[in-house]
Order: C-alpha cells, then sequence, then structure tokens
C-alpha cells in the first residue's frame, strides 16, 4: 500500500463506534487512516484511549478563520471544520494525498450493471481502489473526486446516473491533493455549498458511479451531525446554499411519504460545461 | 463476460450544438433587473446602494449549455477570454474522458476476476 496516503475518519461522539473502520477492515484496506475530532468532543478521552496514536484532536476557533460561516454563530457540531482542518494535517503528515470519510459508513461496493439490473458486490480489495482513484484525481485535475452514495441509484438503471457515469458534485467521501488544496464553507451543507461556489468559477468536482458506499441513516444515526440536523431539520441546512449561490440553487419540497424541503441545484446554471478541445481554435 | 457497460460518449464532456446562440440567450438578468430598480428607487445611502447592486450581480442567471454552445463558434480571442473566466472548461487531450475510461476499465477489470470466483 502506498505510503502518501491516509483516510482521514472524521468522528463525533462516537468513540468505539466507528462503523467506517469495521467496512474497511472488510474491505482489506492496509494502508494508514487517522480518526480526526475536535477538542470539545464530549468523549475526548474515550476516544485518546481507544484509538491512541490514530488520534488528531484539533480546536475549531483555529479553524474557523480560514473558512467563511455564511452566519453569525450556530452550533458548532458542524463537520465543515473538520474538512477544512484535514488539509492542514495532511500537509503537516507530509501527506501527498488523502481521503475525507465520515464515521459511518456501513458498505464499500461496486455498482455495476449486468443481465438488465444494477448490481452490487462488496469491495474486499480497497487499496486498490484508492491506487485506481489518485490517478483518476490525477488525469482530470480535479480539485476531488468522491463515491457515489447507495441513495444515488434509486430506480435501478433507469437512474440517469448509470448513463452519465459521472457527476459534477463531491459528496460525503473526498479524495484530495494536498497541494491542490480548496476551502469548504458555510457551517451546514459545506459540500453542497462547496461545489456549486467553486464549481462555477471552473474547480472540478466528480462523483463516478462505479463505486458505492453506504451510511447509517442520518437522522436515526446516534451522534454526527444528527443534533444538527434535528434541531433545524433540512431546511435551514438547504438554505446555506441559496444565500451562496442564488443564481442556479432553490429550496424545494422533496420525498414521498416524509415530505422535506431540501436544496435542488440546476446545473445547467451551476457549473461551467467541460468540453473537448477539438473546439478550441 | 456479462457486465453491460456502454460507454458511447466521451463522459462527463458536453457536445455543443451545431448552432451558435444569441449572447442573450447565454444569460438572464430579469432578476438582477428587478432587484437594481428596487435598489435605485430606495432611500438607502448611495454607498449602500453600490454595494446591494454589486450583490445583485449573485442573481446573473448564466445558461452553461448556450455558452458552451456559443464558445464552439467563437473567435479565437474570445474563446481564450472565455477559458480565462471558466466559462467552459476545456477538456485538453480528452484527459478528463478517458480518465473515466481508464478508470471504469480497471474497475471492471477487478469485477471481471470478482463475479468469477463467485
Amino acid at each position: 500500500m502506498r505510503n502518501d496516503f491516509a483516510i482521514f475518519i472524521m468522528s463525533y461522539n462516537r468513540a468505539g463506534n466507528i462503523a467506517t473502520l469495521r467496512t474497511l477492515e472488510k474491505a482489506n484496506y492496509t494502508g494508514k487512516y487517522y480518526i480526526i475530532i475536535s477538542d470539545d468532543d464530549p468523549q475526548i478521552d474515550k476516544y485518546k484511549k481507544t484509538y491512541n496514536n490514530k488520534l488528531y484532536i484539533f480546536n475549531k476557533d483555529k479553524i474557523e478563520p480560514f473558512f467563511d460561516t455564511y452566519d453569525n454563530g450556530g452550533s458548532k457540531s458542524c463537520i465543515v471544520y473538520a474538512r477544512n482542518y484535514c488539509f492542514l494535517l495532511a500537509k503537516k503528515l507530509g501527506l501527498k494525498y488523502f481521503l475525507q470519510f465520515d464515521d459511518d459508513y456501513i458498505e464499500l461496493a461496486y455498482r455495476y450493471p449486468k443481465d438488465g439490473k444494477l448490481k452490487i458486490c462488496n469491495i474486499k480489495e480497497f487499496d486498490k481502489i484508492v491506487d485506481i482513484t489518485i490517478d483518476f484525481l490525477e488525469d482530470t485535475g480535479a480539485l476531488t473526486v468522491a463515491f457515489a452514495q447507495h441513495g444515488d441509484f434509486i430506480g435501478g438503471l433507469n437512474n440517469d446516473f448509470l448513463t452519465t457515469r459521472v457527476k459534477r458534485k463531491a459528496m460525503n467521501s473526498f479524495f484530495c491533493k494536498t497541494d491542490n488544496p480548496f476551502v469548504f464553507s458555510g457551517r451546514i451543507n459545506e459540500d453542497v455549498n462547496t461545489y456549486v461556489g467553486l464549481g462555477k468559477i471552473g474547480g472540478i468536482f466528480l462523483t463516478f458511479c462505479d463505486v458505492s458506499l453506504k451510511q447509517k441513516h442520518t437522522q436515526q444515526n446516534k451522534g454526527g451531525m444528527t443534533d444538527t440536523y434535528n434541531e433545524d431539520g433540512t431546511y435551514l441546512k438547504s438554505f446555506y446554499t441559496v444565500l451562496s449561490n442564488p443564481s442556479c440553487t432553490v429550496v424545494a419540497p422533496m420525498g414521498d411519504k416524509h415530505i422535506r424541503f431540501h436544496h435542488r441545484i440546476n446545473w445547467n446554471n451551476a457549473v461551467p460545461k467541460i468540453i473537448s478541445d477539438k473546439y478550441k481554435k | 463476460m456479462a457486465i453491460n457497460y456502454n460507454i458511447k460518449t466521451n463522459i462527463p464532456q458536453y457536445e455543443p450544438k451545431n448552432k451558435k446562440p444569441l449572447l442573450t440567450e447565454c444569460i438572464n438578468v430579469k432578476k438582477y433587473k428587478e432587484l437594481k430598480e428596487k435598489i435605485l428607487n430606495s432611500n438607502v445611502t448611495k454607498l449602500e446602494k453600490q454595494f446591494l447592486i454589486a450583490a445583485a450581480t449573485r442573481h446573473y442567471c448564466f445558461n452553461y449549455s448556450k455558452i458552451a454552445d456559443y464558445y464552439a463558434y467563437a473567435s479565437p480571442e474570445m474563446q481564450e477570454l472565455m477559458e480565462d473566466s471558466a466559462l467552459v472548461i476545456i477538456d485538453f487531450n480528452d484527459a478528463i474522458a478517458k480518465g473515466y475510461v481508464k478508470l471504469n476499465k480497471r474497475i471492471e477489470d477487478i469485477l471481471e476476476e470478482r463475479i468469477g470466483d463467485d
């Protein structure tokens, strides 16, 4: 396994219960990984005891000057602090590449069409997937590359994602290059704020459909950002992206039985198109 | 091999249409104009008006498919300026498209081996 890479697992209030570690083990990952927590974590002592030299602790107040929260205060139980800290940590550790993971992944899998159905197959060679994805990051010059999430495939083979295969967004898992840093912004919905905000000025954010991860259900999963979501619902969360990118984002109802408000991006108005150089004169 | 990959196009490239659009089709300024008129008719200070009008440009709504269509027919100088402003992203040597094909092939190779094992 390459030595210039590590996985940063951002955790909060889940010491001893990091599903992502078990999932990486099942995927036979042999590389470096570190647990990232903030110094206001209520389980900090348990984290120290459990993860010892695999643990990095940061202070949110020291990270806040590096990015715009878009507001004048609110809960700091937000992942944006950790996301931005990762770039500093990667530099400190001398890593060339890193992957940001949440702490609640229960499955890492391939998604592929076969015999007219969308199939799933658990990853058992995650080291190879790291190499493949880093090569993709380098080949494309993207700021970051992400895995799909199981929810991206609703509708199976009829889902457009199986045709487009690559989306101009990145959520949840972020492969990053240390010397090509970018800043996550907004207290919440930081992933969407960032891929729209930087995407519209030419930053490339990509999600590919071949590999997918599954999380525990956000609003039933104790710890993490669950408290923040429960407090404000997704209504307020979605408005952070409207605030920063009003020309291409709206808040609209989403869902079937359980209706909730969610951001909706008009992609044709959000990011410039990628076109072949054959059109350049 | 039973995996039905069918990658016909240069993912994720956009294919410009064979018609040059008008520049007015590339941008929608309706919301900006509404806001600007309201700001100009308000009683806030001159400095506040300047700030609000600058902020109203956030509502310029760019149509990036039309912009890419326009780029394909633009002069070399216009193309260069459009690139500088990231109005289009040029995929030099199809690096992005080929990068995905390479990724997909490598994953397909792993899957072939795995599915063969199952």
